[in-house]
């Protein structure tokens, strides 16, 4: 267990950029869930036909490969724009980190965006007739009708997206992402010692995944506590 | 009507059951005798259901006795197999196995449990469809009969194994009323051949022409016991009449 | 920049030469998977404490730590130890296939045993005990009656996460597996053409991907047809 002196503060920062990562990416998933599933539930056959497209290719295609044709294929784009105005520019790129958070976040924000749609359709249209007979308005309804009980039935699946977030932020590494899983690669170089460094790295998401699971299952009772019988 | 020398075949002694600290069953006490027909009556939670399905060890009492056919039901599983053998159970909701055909389900626990070579399964399984008058579903799958159609399956199903005893869990309540009366008239017939049933229903016509006692249930006891006429006629209890005045 | 059109069809045919490498990973490790999980599945239900809880602990790492993770520790970190280099297993783990199955059938079999828990859970109470009452012991229930309806119940699930075991092979290119996306991603170094070659790739993935949902698709068809809809 010495062979980790000294990579103990390596791996705290790199946990901490697994934070970050998840976090800027919960956002981005929750915000493209939304939009996707408001597009699929729309009239509009143009929003219907791109919110199909993009869950049809982002939950078809492997993470790794989104993330790699994401990165390089930024960096080339935003170098030639950047060349049209600079031409002493060699070359641009996106910084992995952000490169990853939008990467996993549009793989995630495909299922949320199915989760979210099965969610509103999950609602009870009856008593959203009844809030508006009752004279509440539309927007209203939805914040105080909608959503709470759209929330309560995406949220254990919500919460299988939230671990897969956290769990795919470990490919970001391949792009050079100073994450907890580089971390355990550069000590193996110097160490030798794969196997420790990389349990302690499967250690460290072990934790995360449980945190999550557990305020999930928090989230759920509170959600749920109308319906718990007596 | 019974031989005072001869045993019970089922009896319960001082049963109690609890689900967590809701008593189901309250101190029953019942004897069974052979060929006899009970029907149990009784409103919604009145463990009807529950005491029946205590005797063939669906549910497992927590104190007192039980003993179906000379065997104690205990925790030990020879008893238990051996009592499923001579207790036959038909369901409030078929139970049909969805994935097989009609034959399929009567030869299934024949073939399993008495391990019956398949032709001769097959030929009892058909003389018990001719029996509950629908040979000709044989071949079909569950979906495709009628409710009424299901359970004189689930019937012949449980008849296949031979039972000395048939135990019915409200076995009409889930039909249209225009079925009913096939189902009826199978357990009538049964009846009539001397076999030793115990019915939970709600259906006082057959318990008026069938059943040799009629035994009223309330919160997890057995409140009045007596012959069908004594017991639509002059009941005892006044939570009997009660019952009676709701539902006939 | 320019985007090479030609460049993505006539990327493709190399591609293909990894697509042996996916499919002998995907299908291998799926079928040890599947073993696994039913040998799990009946730890879980069997209801001794000694089983269940070995199961909810495998369980538990195997769902909440990143399957990258497992193969590094399997491809990288196993090799370290003599025992294991001196162990008739030591052909299976030498070799980047080998540890890329391992990994992702151990990591597969977990979420796959908690497919399968659903549909065991999903054949309805009363079946068992139709089953009990007619004498049937727990074995017989559980071969004659659990299993054939669960296995259909299921089988949304399974298409699902047989779709992921998918993507996940691709994760194998990192330990120099050249499977599709190791392929390509060797071409992409030639080429510096991130752009047609991904492209490509991602095209092959999502046929392949629509060709298991149709197959899934048909299978649950064929398995539903007496039951009510």
């Amino acid at each position: 267990m010495s062979v980790l002196d000294g990579w103990w503060d390596d791996y705290f920062w790199g946990s901490v950029v697994v934070l970050q990562v998840f976090l800027v990416a919960l956002v981005m998933m929750v915000l493209l869930g939304l939009i996707g599933s408001a597009a699929k539930l729309s009239n509009n056959r143009v929003a219907q036909k791109i919110a199909n497209a993009y869950t049809i290719i982002f939950r078809g295609t492997p993470e790794i490969l989104v993330l790699l044709l994401f990165y390089f294929g930024s960096g080339i784009t935003l170098t030639y724009f950047v060349k049209l105005f600079d031409p002493t520019v060699k070359f641009v790129d996106i910084p992995p980190f952000w490169a990853g958070s939008i990467a996993i976040a549009l793989i995630v924000g495909s299922y949320a965006t199915e989760t979210f749609r099965g969610a509103f359709l999950g609602v009870d249209p009856a008593q959203i007739e009844a809030a508006r007979a009752l004279g509440i308005s539309n927007f209203k309804t939805f914040i105080y009708v909608r959503i709470p009980e759209m929330w309560r039935l995406a949220l254990p699946p919500f919460g299988n997206h939230m671990l897969s977030l956290i769990k795919d932020t470990a490919i970001i590494s391949i792009i050079g992402l100073n994450e907890t899983v580089y971390v355990a690669e550069q000590a193996t170089g110097t160490t030798a010692e794969p196997f420790i460094m990389f349990m302690v790295v499967g250690c460290i998401y072990l934790a995360f995944s449980s945190v999550i699971t557990l305020t999930v299952m928090v989230l759920e009772k509170y959600a749920n506590r109308h319906l718990r019988s007596a | 009507m019974t031989d005072d020398t001869q045993q019970p075949i089922i009896q319960l002694e001082a049963v109690n059951k609890f689900f967590g600290d809701f008593q189901a069953l309250c101190n029953i006490n019942l004897k069974v005798n052979k060929g006899e027909k009970i029907v149990v009556c009784g409103p919604s939670g009145s463990g009807k259901s529950t005491m029946i399905r205590c005797i063939n060890r669906l549910e497992e009492h927590d104190s007192g006795k039980i003993i179906v056919s000379g065997r104690e039901l205990t925790g030990d599983e020879k008893d238990i197999d051996a009592v499923r053998s001579e207790v036959g159970m038909v369901f409030q909701s078929f139970a049909l196995f969805p994935h097989m055909t009609v034959i399929k389900n009567l030869m299934l626990a024949q073939r399993q449990v008495r391990k019956t070579k398949k032709a001769e399964a097959h030929a009892i399984a058909m003389q018990y469809l001719k029996r509950v008058k629908i040979p000709e579903q044989a071949d079909k799958y569950p979906i495709q009969l009628s409710g009424g159609q299901q359970q004189r399956v689930a019937i012949a199903r449980a008849l296949c194994m031979s039972p000395e005893i048939m135990l019915f869990d409200e076995p009409t309540s889930a039909l249209d009323p225009e079925m009913i009366n096939e189902v009826l008239e199978v357990m009538t017939d049964l009846a009539n051949e001397g076999m030793t049933m115990i019915c939970v229903t709600h259906e006082m016509g057959f318990a008026r022409s069938v059943a040799d006692s009629v035994v009223f249930m309330d919160c997890g006891e057995i409140v009045e016991t007596a012959k069908p006429e004594d017991f639509f006629e002059n009941p005892k209890s006044e939570r009997t009449k009660l019952f009676l005045s709701q539902i006939l | 920049m320019s985007f090479d059109f030609m460049l993505i069809f006539n990327s493709i045919p190399r591609i293909l030469t990894g697509i042996g490498t996916t499919f002998q990973l995907l299908f291998l490790s799926a079928f040890c998977a599947l073993i696994l999980a039913v040998i799990l599945l009946l730890m879980r239900i069997s209801g001794k404490w000694y089983l269940v809880i070995p199961n909810m602990i495998y369980v538990y790492v195997f769902r909440g730590t990143p399957i990258l993770v497992q193969i590094f520790i399997i491809y990288h970190g196993f090799p370290q130890f003599e025992f294991i280099r001196n162990s008739i297993f030591w052909p299976i783990f030498r070799e980047p296939f080998g540890c890329a199955v391992v990994a992702l059938a151990l990591n597969d079999s977990a979420y796959v045993s908690e497919i399968l828990r659903g549909g065991v859970l999903g054949v309805s109470k009363e079946l068992h005990e139709a089953g009990a009452a007619l004498g049937m012991k727990a074995h017989q229930r559980f071969i004659h009656i659990t299993a054939p309806i669960g296995i259909r119940l299921v089988i949304p699930a399974y298409s699902n996460d047989f779709i992921s075991m998918c993507k996940a092979t691709a994760l194998a290119s990192t330990i120099t597996l050249l499977d599709m996306m190791g392929v390509a991603r060797t071409i992409v170094a030639e080429t510096f053409a991130p752009y047609e070659i991904f492209i490509s790739v991602a095209i092959i993935y999502l046929i392949l991907t629509w060709v298991y949902q149709k197959c899934f698709g048909l299978l649950e068809k064929r398995m539903s047809r007496h039951v009510k809809q």
